[in-house]
């Protein structure tokens, strides 16, 4: 008699966050991309107002980037349009 | 010859004819100086996120010009001394996008009814 494949336990879905102990390694990694790079990104500009609430805190201060997964180079210019926005008081 | 984009925010205040005045003085200073305008927007009425000059409300408008530096001059300069402006602001452009309005009147409206 052969043994069934045991397909059983390899369909449950498993979370690939979950861990067994603690000093094993996750497979998944959270890997997300720029959300205001890419081919269809929206305008970052002083005047879109609706866009920079989003990376703004409770408080009015800039999100930092390792929250909001933001690259680099658009960060430099959320600081810059920010700033633009709240000298003219519209945030 | 570059782009720029300039917004005035005027006193709450202020009477409608004397807005007028002011949205045709800041034209005529581009155009005397060998500007050229693209586009005027009037944000209307808004009000700001925090007080400005003990003042919660104010009136914008939007200027979009194609000039060189003596208007910047010129025009950073009369809006500094002007007495019925609370703030100002110039942008430099590479491109201008004349297309998309952030700020329209009509989306104001709606709301309202």
């Amino acid at each position: 008699m052969k043994r069934k494949s045991n397909k059983k336990f390899n369909k449950r879905p498993q979370n690939p966050l979950n861990k067994l102990s603690l000093f094993q390694k996750s497979d998944a990694r959270f890997s997300k991309k720029c959300p205001l790079s890419g081919k269809d990104a929206p305008v970052v500009d002083y005047k879109n107002i609706k866009l920079l609430r989003r990376y703004i805190s409770d408080t009015d201060k800039i999100m930092p980037s390792r929250i909001t997964s933001v690259s680099q180079n658009k960060q430099r210019k959320l600081t810059s349009e920010i700033k633009k926005a709240k000298i003219l008081g519209l945030i | 010859m570059t782009f720029y984009e300039h917004t005035i925010i005027a006193k709450q205040d202020i009477s409608t004819p004397e807005l007028e005045k002011i949205e045709k003085k800041y034209q005529d200073i581009i155009t005397k100086t060998d500007g050229e305008i693209i586009k005027v927007e009037k944000w209307g009425l808004l009000s700001f996120a925090k007080k400005i000059k003990a003042y919660n409300k104010g009136f914008y408008i939007h200027y979009k010009f194609k000039a060189e530096n003596k208007t910047l001059d010129e025009i950073k300069r009369s809006s500094i001394i002007d007495n019925s402006l609370l703030r100002h602001l110039t942008v430099k452009y590479k491109k201008l996008d004349t297309e998309t309005e952030y700020f329209k009147e009509k989306d104001i409206n709606e709301k309202k009814k």
